[in-house]
């Protein structure tokens, strides 16, 4: 018997793809044989632009490389300037910085619980999500007046003071009951943990092999955290969510245990906030801002993984080269790995779970 | 790890602010600390173009049992060989840097332009590209 | 019926129209009725499914076309008739322009089949419950060659998926439906429905004794619509839209339609099996006059119907879709053995003399 199998392209225009990711797909039947994962139709050039622009023009560029964690990125840059130009941040300016990283860790890990529970085909959990997102959002525009591209972390501390602190407070104590409403309707679901657990297994050593890091990785049992060791976060408690799973469910549970950490972060940083500091912040002025000649790097846990960014100055207003390391990329190369073998009705739901956005990959 | 060690081994490094500047034998290299530091992680590969230099390609690996960082750096011209059956996340690597940089991973052979088009000439990232007129308007002539 | 066909040649009579005209088309007539209405009940339908989805999901759903949203499904079809029929280059053009077709023929059938009220049955045959199961699956057929005929590999994995399903499903359903043909002892859905009178009300409906054989075809009928849980075969993030990928404007339409259509029939024929049909549930009727009888048991009919609609679409707001894999296990091994179990229960319920009626 001869054995037939066909080739199937999934994207660049597909309901569940989160934008314009294409995979090549070989079937048999239903079950693939070979993944060929093909980047590159949101490729917007960031690397080559920073080449072009003065940090200060760039900076409000780098939010649009992710679009729903767009804070982490501007923080990266913020924080390679910082670094060269040796700046210690202030603790406030520390507190705020950490308070909308990990409101935008919350609002892009909710983002994903809809996205995800879509691709398995349930709507409802969809607008829950988004309507906790949307709290979050109303509030950063409240605070920086942009819904998605903040561009308010400015090279030595933040644009201007935090207010509106009674919207945090409402939101972090909404926040766990809607995640017990989701643990109902969700977390023990049947149809969900059988179409979850035991799919998409990623052990421990593929997922270093193949650089996955990240909430990721955590769920395959490695503790790899970056915030623990970020001097960002010094003097906040808390813990990394790592479970043993190595499966879809996993992935997702830490999901939900890692917004329960967030917000126990944030109600720690409000408790500091609301001892009403004044904001000091030694603001570097950007205007022909020059690097000295040299090499800086910095890495941050995004939501998605690590990100980093590295710089190259040859001492003049623009950098010489300058690198991301984006985590959704690494991620999308699993798949070549991930997928094979599964039916196409897994697939989704695998390539769902290990939160692929489209414009990190294609930079 | 112990710096010192490696360099013995590999007798033709030296340590360069804090990373590891090798000439050659680069999968060896990344071979040895990963087998012998367990360096387990491949983050990321940098490619810096320095013009009259070559082109240089730091590979960042980090472990996650010492939770330290290593930075290899070696400098290339036009190729070197791949070392995607160590760390397959090198693939993703190695690709980007061949679509931006043009050089030529021996041995992985899933190189392909990601970003540019299939026919395009020329490598963006290089310092030499030069970005004219003509190149922006390249599909003009399909709209005829 | 034949109380209907006396008012209609009296009525004709009237005004001097030969009999002849009345016997041809009293027989037109009742098909030109379930298309008018069909149209106004899928426009309902899909409206009331998006304003409950919407609820269910702290939405307003549509609200902008006409008082609360009304005319949305409307504007919606309108729309759907400007729209320009695409048909793929290398698709099979006979069978892309014959599968809407065979999606909605069937559908006049199987309304025609269902006794709406004590003699408002258009076609009343003895064994009718055989007709509507055939003019049930008949869709399907549809669906495999909109699936085949459009050249396209996600219509097809639809088609596949959907034909799979099919025959997964529609044994255990035969089943159930036979159990309750033992208990009524009849193939005549007005037979089955009369079964089910006594004057106890709706203690001596058939879900009681054959509450097992409700869920399962309950569940074997979502999966025969293709509805959530089971909507596999037009699974939106797998395969855009699964069969009817390629179809468009007016074609596109009659599949939408036809689906909403026999999601209503569906509902319809599992009242009657198990909800007794237009019985009132309270075993005696509120209406004296003959015709307006005929709108109570329409009214009782419609008002278990949409109960069963108002179900499908909670379902479906609700779970997520099931593993391919998992939805032909579960027929096979949990459906299809239970069903199995439910006629005999059923048999011996019957001549056990275990019924109260």
């Amino acid at each position: 018997m001869t054995l037939t199998t066909f080739k199937l392209n999934l994207g660049p225009q597909h309901p569940s793809t989160h934008g314009v990711l294409r995979l090549l797909l070989e079937l048999d039947g239903e079950k693939i044989l070979s993944c060929e994962p093909d980047v590159g139709y949101l490729h917007r050039g960031m690397e080559k632009m920073a080449e072009k622009l003065s940090y200060i023009q760039y900076l409000p560029l780098v939010d649009r490389i992710d679009y729903l964690a767009g804070f982490f990125y501007s923080e990266l840059l913020c924080r390679i300037v910082e670094k060269a130009l040796n700046v210690e941040l202030s603790d406030k300016v520390r507190v705020i910085r950490v308070i909308l990283l990990e409101l935008n860790r919350i609002a892009s890990h909710l983002l994903w619980i809809g996205a995800f529970l879509m691709d398995l085909g349930a709507t409802s959990p969809f607008f829950y999500a988004f309507r906790e997102r949307e709290m979050i959002l109303n509030y950063f525009e409240k605070l920086t007046g942009q819904r998605m591209m903040y561009n308010y972390f400015v090279f030595g501390g933040v644009r201007k003071d935090i207010e509106f602190l009674e919207d945090i407070q409402n939101i972090i104590s909404i926040l766990p009951q809607k995640l017990n409403d989701y643990e109902k309707i969700i977390t023990e679901n049947p149809i969900f943990k059988r179409r979850c657990i035991n799919k998409g297994v990623l052990e421990k050593n593929v997922a270093l092999d193949y650089s996955i890091t990240g909430v990721n990785l955590r769920a395959s049992g490695v503790d790899f955290d970056l915030r623990k060791n970020d001097y960002l976060y010094k003097g906040f408690d808390f813990s990394s969510v790592v479970l043993e799973g190595k499966d879809a469910w996993s992935r997702y549970k830490a999901r939900i245990l890692e917004i329960k950490e967030s917000i126990k972060i944030i109600s720690q940083a409000l408790d500091y906030l609301s001892k009403n500091e004044k904001l000091e912040q030694k603001l570097i002025n950007p205007i022909n801002l020059k690097l000295d000649n040299g090499e800086y790097y910095q890495e941050i846990e995004a939501p998605r993984g690590i990100a980093s960014c590295y710089v190259k100055s040859v001492g003049e207003d623009k950098p010489y080269r300058l690198k991301w390391r984006t985590g959704s990329y690494y991620s999308v190369n699993l798949l070549r790995k991930l997928l094979v073998g599964e039916y196409l009705n897994d697939a989704i739901a695998i390539a769902g779970s290990l939160d692929i956005i489209l414009p990190e990959v294609d930079k | 790890m112990n710096i010192n060690e490696f360099i013995n081994i590999f007798n033709d490094s030296e340590l360069v602010d804090n990373k590891i500047v090798i000439k050659s034998k680069l999968y060896e290299a990344v071979e040895f600390v990963k087998n012998n530091y367990s360096y387990d992680i491949l983050k990321e590969i940098i490619a810096i173009d320095n013009e009259d230099f070559g082109i240089e390609l730091i590979y960042h690996l980090y472990t996650t049992v010492d939770e330290e960082d290593l930075f290899l750096s070696i400098t290339v011209q036009n190729e070197i060989v791949s070392i995607v059956d160590l760390f397959p996340s090198a693939q993703a690597d190695e690709n980007e840097i061949y679509d931006l940089f043009g050089i030529n991973f021996i041995g992985n052979k899933n190189l392909k332009r990601l970003y540019m088009p299939e026919d395009w000439e020329g490598f963006p990232l290089r310092k030499d590209y030069v970005q004219d007129e003509t190149r922006l308007a390249w599909n003009d002539s399909d709209n005829v | 019926m034949n109380y209907l066909y006396f008012l209609y040649i009296e009525f004709l009579a009237k005004y001097n129209i030969p009999k002849l005209f009345g016997d041809i088309t009293f027989y037109i007539i009742p098909f030109c009725i379930i298309a008018a209405a069909l149209l106004v009940v899928v426009l309902i339908l899909v409206l009331v499914e998006r304003k409950l989805l919407g609820f269910f999901t702290q939405r307003k759903g549509p609200n902008r076309v006409g008082f609360w949203g009304i005319l949305q499904t409307l504007a919606d079809a309108f729309k759907l008739l400007c729209k320009e029929n695409i048909t793929p280059t290398k698709a099979d053009r006979l069978l892309f322009n014959l599968a809407p077709i065979l999606a909605f023929v069937p559908m006049f059938v199987a309304f025609g089949v269902l006794p709406y009220s004590a003699e408002f049955t258009f076609i009343n045959t003895q064994t009718n419950v055989i007709l509507y199961l055939i003019m049930a699956a008949f869709p399907i057929l549809s669906i495999f060659l909109a699936g085949w005929a459009s050249n396209n590999k996600y219509s097809l994995f639809g088609a596949m998926r959907s034909v799979a399903q099919l025959l997964s499903y529609e044994l255990p359903i035969t089943f159930v439906i036979l159990s309750v043909v033992v208990l009524a002892s009849s193939m005549n859905l007005t037979g089955i429905t009369l079964a089910q009178f006594s004057g106890w009300g709706l203690f001596s409906w058939f879900f009681i004794p054959c509450f097992l054989g409700f869920v399962i075809m309950f569940i074997s009928i979502l999966a025969e619509l293709n509805r959530c849980p089971f909507d596999l075969p037009e699974a939106e993030s797998e395969l855009i839209c699964g069969y009817n990928t390629e179809y468009s404007g007016m074609r596109f339409a009659i599949f939408y339609l036809s689906e909403y259509a026999m999601m209503f029939a569906n509902s319809i024929f599992i009242t009657i099996l198990f909800f007794g049909g237009y019985l009132s549930p309270f075993g005696k009727y509120f209406m004296s006059n003959s015709f307006l009888l005929y709108f109570e048991q329409a009214f009782w009919l419609f008002l278990k119907a949409s109960v069963l609609i108002f179900i499908m679409i909670w379902i479906r707001a609700t779970l997520p879709r099931l593993a391919s894999f998992d939805l032909l296990k579960f027929s096979w091994v949990i459906l299809l053995p239970l069903s199995i179990l439910n006629l005999f229960i059923m048999v011996i319920i019957k001549f056990g003399g275990f019924l109260c009626s």
